[in-house]
């Protein structure tokens, strides 16, 4: 065990103790650290002014990932490289080209939301060589600017790659330039980090526990099941900043080895992709994408590049929110949960866990250890559609979210499996619209069957979101968007990228 | 005067920028400072005994406080002090030692004065802690009784008790009476159109969290780092507030993450340090959170009828417009909001009418354009309905009407290039091509619309004083205490200066956010750089005057037979303008004459007899593409091309960036910004930044920015009008009126949500309202 925390910062090692383990990156950076660069602006992961970038060895190499500093625990960056926007300049004040471009296009007014800006840029700059305006939106998703109107900072993203490479010391080339003996010294002095030993912080503010192994997380959940799962904090890490919650024991999954991995399993049914408990949003997703690439949308819209990359799929799961995005798509596609108590375990459809209103199949001690997802259908007539509506294209709750997997045979619908977000207090299927699709031609006449039966299939609520007849006509309507859809009259994409610029 | 004040980090050019003149796009000075992370901001001053504020707010929206319950918050190890009302150190009663430089009429806010409850989130307590983490759970274990009494915070329910309000507010003219018969008018008009606008709350919601950090000198001063739009009316305040002379307060906001209006009062995180820091004597900081910001002043909720009469031809008959507002019940708040409408089009018979009404809510404050955002909103969605109803292009039913002259008081415009505005506006999008009827043009599985708005706003200047000392190594610092919240101040003040001296950039260091500097106005309502620029400008007149009379006077002096006007400044100093190659840089003329320094001041005064002639405004041109998904209500905001018409632009980078920044406030106006209140609480419900939305870099499409030429030097002396505010005005009508044209749904109210977009009877809160 030890008790302090140690990562390095430009490279170079700190050690931290004493410090409550809900300290936050972002307090420990601006009020422990004198690094005053990184901002907060909002303390709940909405606005993105205190991004900040870690790199972690991964398969050999440096993974690198912008993450929000505001709601990120500072004991969950033990073992990683921490970069700021102070670290991105060269010691003869020459700027990074993230640097440079912003200052050059315009990319910063008032100037608070630009560090932010910045990091984003140097982690795209970090993991991509020339990304499309698609992607550049993408690593800017989780920024808020409120001066001005990003295309200037859009246009930094552009020109970062045309500008001369960095020449700061401390900073390891960026992936794309594929030297892994540029990044070896990082990765020695990462190696050097880790002891094997587990972190365990006891503070009379709290305790955390970061343990190594599955059978040690599980044992000491089963021993203390009154601990809080620590996953990515893009949920938990809010508790704190915004309900200012004690949190006497959190059990971090993030340093297990065995739920880092995104695995295959194989049963009589199928083969299956295995999601691990510390799989990142981002790494799950990109897992999933090869099997459903329909979910493109659903990944870019789920929630912000750095939420994506500190989020994980379990979690998400294991939350549970009625309007979690993620679940409606899963539940479509057939996808199980994995659970664990002590040695124990069992495995679930998901739309089996959610009993109620934040209420789930789980009992005390009992945790999501992996999310199994059924590769891709083999038969040619798979559908597969997941939808998001809601009100901001980034950085929004669902007002409704629909995932439909559907079997066609001869243009009859063999299977339906219909699930919402959004229409009632947990994620769940449509059994009456299903039925009414089953065995009938996915035609108008068929569909409005499945429409009405809709109707009785959910009585959503009205909040500040939307109403409940939005709710259900935006529900119904996505049925109809299906059919004709898949008539060939148009494809949705309710945000497409390439049309946003299509002149008429 | 200081040459330089070392520790307020003014920055500087980078070496290499080189020479400028007016109007180039020169990257801003302090972009360096900004993306390294330099730049601090209020609460990243650091102070070797600092403590930290964590303010208690209410949680009723009226009534009074009985009692506090404070001994398990006292108890958490490292809290210092609770300060309430009860405890708080002397502070003045009389209400006018409260208003500060942009106060609207009535008692201001008294934070922490007394037990009452004006609004919900009122600061009732402020923790004092030795760390950040005590202050914050201590003030969560702080507990308030109340005498609760029933609160009004719904101004739809209160319409009935509307108000005239009273008028007295810096820059606030209230609606002139009305000229011909406008409802008889509107009776013989063929034409006619009438409709409700509604305009929800919204929060200015800047990136930078409101925060003062207070540094107590070992004597007992105090410089205070406030996020403020005015380092001097913060001043101003606290010195009043707690009856502390001028020389015991230095107020600073050298750099300012954005404000939008919300930095025009100052706020109360401010009082609250200022009393932690007497009543402890040490340093303190308070930094509000993004929740408390929502208690603070808001754009204000809206209610407006407008009635327009035409001709067949289009030619407006009579135009009536009335707009109801919410304040607080201690001031009236008010704003330009209907005025616009009696200017904007000829017309020669107007009614206008504007009134308040008093709720249990913090008095709203200026948001970026206050009154025009909605106000000409409103107008310029009445006149589309009305093009409609006529089946008249909507531009060309605006140029039917142009206003030549202002018919409020018969006077010429100072400039008005609103023309080229339409038609350079109109080429570039190509709008020319657009069919009349809506429900013409579809893409996809997306329904396509063109819609277009004018927009409006105030030219103004106030008056300033600059300084500037040029030394003999050629480096020139120019001061005022004037602001910049992002808007580019210090790099159009620097343009301004390099280029009158024929300087480089980078020899020229412009200080401002000091509250000793020379008096600069309070940084708003687009008439910053039209004032300090022409105190800048008009001390570099004098140095320029000074600089050419000692080189003229030197022993051998190449400019011995020049005037002044043969001698331009470029290149480092002064040539001839007929013969470049006679020149003296400033240094070779500083050291000739044995001068280390040479100092000037400029009172700039605005010539108020001349500008009273005119009419002073700036105009633009909004086009606009959208959308629209009608399945889901969903709206895309693909294209716009915003035409300006501002005076001469001193920084085209920064001005650009201005309006293109303002288009995307006018696309979150159109379809995300709105604070929702729960009336049952009397309180704000989405306040965060995941609930209460702003528009993200995904909802924007292309954004076009034209300035059309325009140099009114009636309105400044260097020709400039402003920028800050006229982008937004009109952009969601534009952005509404395209939903119509791709639709034949028409949205009367903001923002304009999916569920609204899709209502089959076009809007559903306007209607569900009343």
């Amino acid at each position: 065990m030890s008790q302090t925390i140690r990562f390095l910062l430009d490279g170079r090692e700190v050690q931290v103790t004493g410090l409550p383990p809900t300290t936050t990156l972002l307090d420990w950076l601006r009020e422990h650290a004198g690094r005053s660069g990184t901002k907060e602006g909002c303390a709940e992961g909405d606005c993105g002014a205190c991004t900040v970038v870690l790199a972690d060895a991964h398969e050999g190499r440096l993974r690198w990932q912008a993450i929000n500093a505001c709601i990120r625990f500072l004991p969950t960056v033990h073992g990683k490289a921490l970069f700021t926007v102070e670290s991105l300049r060269a010691a003869d004040g020459a700027l990074h080209p993230a640097q440079r471009a912003m200052v050059d296009c315009h990319g910063s007014q008032c100037g608070f939301c630009t560090p932010g800006f910045v990091m984003s840029l140097f982690g795209l700059y970090q993991t991509q060589a020339q990304p499309d305006d698609s992607a550049l939106a993408d690593a800017l998703s989780g920024n808020l600017c409120r001066c001005t109107g990003y295309r200037p900072i859009l246009a930094a993203g552009r020109q970062m790659y045309a500008l001369p490479a960095p020449q700061s010391t401390h900073l390891p080339p960026p992936a794309w330039r594929d030297d892994p003996a540029a990044e070896a010294d990082l990765l020695a002095r990462l190696a050097a980090l880790d002891d094997g030993a587990a972190l365990r912080i006891d503070h009379p503010a709290g305790h955390y526990l970061a343990p190594r192994s599955a059978a040690d997380f599980a044992r000491q959940y089963a021993e203390a099941p009154h601990a809080t799962i620590l996953a990515g904090g893009t949920d938990v890490g809010l508790w704190v900043t915004k309900q200012l919650k004690p949190l006497p024991l959190l059990l971090h999954t993030g340093a297990v080895r065995e739920f880092a991995h995104v695995g295959e399993y194989q049963d009589a049914r199928g083969t299956w992709l295995e999601i691990g408990a510390a799989v990142s949003l981002e790494a799950a997703f990109a897992a999933l994408l090869r099997e459903y690439p329909e979910a493109t949308e659903l990944y870019r819209r789920f929630a912000s590049r750095p939420i994506r990359n500190s989020g994980t799929l379990c979690g998400n799961v294991a939350n549970g929110s009625p309007i979690g995005d993620s679940m409606p798509a899963l539940i479509a596609v057939g996808a199980e949960v994995v659970l664990r108590r002590g040695e124990q375990l069992r495995s679930l459809p998901l739309e089996a866990l959610y009993l109620d209103y934040r209420k789930k199949d789980l009992a005390a001690g009992e945790f999501v250890q992996a999310v199994r997802i059924p590769r891709r259908p083999a038969q040619p007539g798979f559908v597969f559609r997941a939808w998001k509506i809601a009100k901001r294209h980034d950085q929004d709750i669902s007002a409704v979210f629909a995932g439909f997997a559907l079997r066609l045979e001869d243009g009859i619908v063999a299977d339906a499996r219909l699930a919402y977000g959004g229409m009632a207090g947990i994620p769940r299927r449509a059994a009456g619209a299903e039925a009414a699709l089953r065995g009938r031609a996915l035609d108008a006449a068929t569909v409005a069957g499945a429409r009405a039966a809709l109707a009785n299939d959910f009585q959503p609520l009205s909040d500040m979101r939307a109403t409940a007849g939005y709710r259900l006509q935006v529900a119904q309507n996505l049925l109809t968007r299906l059919q004709l859809e898949l008539q060939g009259q148009f494809p949705t994409r309710i945000h497409d990228e390439e049309s946003r610029r299509a002149a008429v | 005067m200081n040459d330089l004040i070392q520790d307020l980090q003014s920055p500087v050019a980078d070496a290499g920028t080189g020479f400028v003149r007016v109007g180039m796009p020169v990257s801003r000075v302090d972009g360096r400072a900004k993306v390294t992370g330099e730049a601090r901001y209020a609460a990243e001053h650091p102070a070797h005994d600092l403590a930290y504020g964590v303010v208690v707010g209410s949680t009723i929206a009226r009534g009074s406080i009985a009692g506090f319950r404070l001994r398990e918050a006292l108890a958490v190890p490292g809290v210092v002090e609770i300060i309430t009302h009860e405890n708080r150190p002397r502070m003045r009663s009389f209400d006018l030692f409260y208003k500060d430089m942009t106060a609207p009429a009535g008692a201001p806010f008294r934070p922490l004065y007394d037990g009452e409850i004006h609004f919900s989130g009122q600061p009732v307590a402020l923790v004092v802690a030795e760390t950040f983490e005590a202050a914050r759970y201590a003030a969560s274990l702080v507990a308030v009784d109340y005498l609760p009494q029933q609160h009004e915070t719904n101004l739809m329910a209160h319409l009935a008790r509307s108000h005239k309000p009273k008028p007295l507010k810096a820059g606030f003219s209230p609606p002139p009476d009305e000229r011909g018969d406008a409802e008889a008018a509107l009776l013989a008009a063929p034409v006619r159109i009438e409709a409700e606008y509604y305009s929800g709350v919204e929060h200015h919601n800047p990136l930078e969290l409101f925060a003062s950090t207070v540094i107590r000198g070992e004597d007992g001063h105090l410089t205070i780092y406030d996020k403020t739009q005015s380092s001097q009316n913060s001043r101003w305040y606290v010195s009043r507030v707690f009856g502390l002379g001028k020389d015991k307060v230095t107020v600073r906001n050298p750099y300012v993450g954005g404000a939008f209006g919300s930095g025009l009062r100052p706020q109360y995180q401010l009082p609250l340090a200022v009393m932690a820091a007497l009543q402890l004597r040490r340093s303190v900081r308070v930094v509000l959170t993004r929740q408390q910001m929502f208690s603070l002043g808001h754009r204000p909720e809206t209610l407006q009828r407008i009635k327009l009469g035409a001709d067949h031809d289009g030619r407006l008959r009579a135009i009536v417009h009335e707009a109801v507002a919410e304040t607080s019940r201690y001031e009236d708040y008010v704003e330009v909001v209907v005025n616009w409408s009696g200017q904007l089009y000829a017309c020669d018979n107007v009614k206008l009418l504007y009134r308040l009404v008093a709720l249990d809510q913090s008095s709203p404050m200026d948001m970026r354009a206050p009154g025009a955002a909605h106000g000409v909103h409103a107008l310029e969605v009445a006149m589309d309905e009305l093009a409609w109803a006529l089946r008249l292009d909507p531009l060309e039913l605006r140029l039917r009407n142009y206003a030549e002259q202002d018919q409020m008081k018969g006077l010429p415009f100072s400039s008005k290039a609103l023309r080229d505005c339409y038609e350079q506006g109109a080429r570039r999008f190509g709008w020319a091509r657009r069919p009349l009827a809506p429900r013409s043009m579809r893409a996809g599985s997306e329904l396509v619309g063109w819609g277009m708005a004018t927009g409006t706003w105030d030219a103004m200047q106030m008056f300033a004083r600059a300084g500037a000392v040029l030394h003999a190594d050629g480096r020139l610092v120019v001061s005022s205490a004037a602001t910049d919240i992002g808007t580019g101040t210090y790099t159009a003040m620097c343009t301004l200066a390099a280029d009158a001296l024929g300087l480089r950039l980078e020899q020229v260091m412009f200080q401002l956010g000091d509250s000793t500097l020379p008096v600069a106005p309070i940084e708003g309502g687009s008439s910053h750089v039209a004032t300090v620029g022409s105190a800048v400008a008009g001390v570099c007149e004098k140095l320029r005057k000074r600089l050419f009379r000692m080189a003229r006077r030197l022993d051998n002096s190449p400019f011995a037979k020049a005037r002044f006007d043969e001698v331009e400044f470029a290149g480092g100093g002064l040539r001839l303008r007929r013969q470049p190659s006679v020149a003296m840089s400033v240094e070779e003329v500083m050291a000739a004459a044995g001068e280390a320094r040479l100092e000037e001041k400029y009172l700039m005064l605005p010539k108020v007899l001349k500008q009273k002639q005119y009419l002073r405004a700036t105009h633009s041109a909004v086009f606009c593409e959208v959308r629209v998904d009608e399945a889901f209500g969903t709206v895309r905001v693909t294209r716009v091309v915003s035409a300006v018409a501002a005076g001469r632009i001193i920084s085209a980078k920064t001005a650009r960036s201005q309006v293109s920044g303002a288009v995307v406030w006018g696309i979150s106006q159109a379809l995300h910004e709105e604070t929702h209140a729960d009336h049952r609480l009397g309180r704000f419900m989405n306040h965060n930044l995941a609930e209460y939305h702003v528009t993200v870099n995904a909802d924007v499409g292309d954004i076009d920015v034209i300035f059309v030429d325009e140099d009114d030097r009636i309105v400044s002396a260097i020709g400039a009008k402003g920028v800050g505010e006229i982008g937004i005005v009109g952009v969601a009508a534009a952005v509404c009126n395209a939903i119509f044209h791709a639709t034949g749904r028409r949205v009367r109210s903001t923002p304009m949500t999916p569920e609204k977009v899709m209502a089959p009877e076009g809007d559903v809160s306007v209607s569900a309202a009343l």
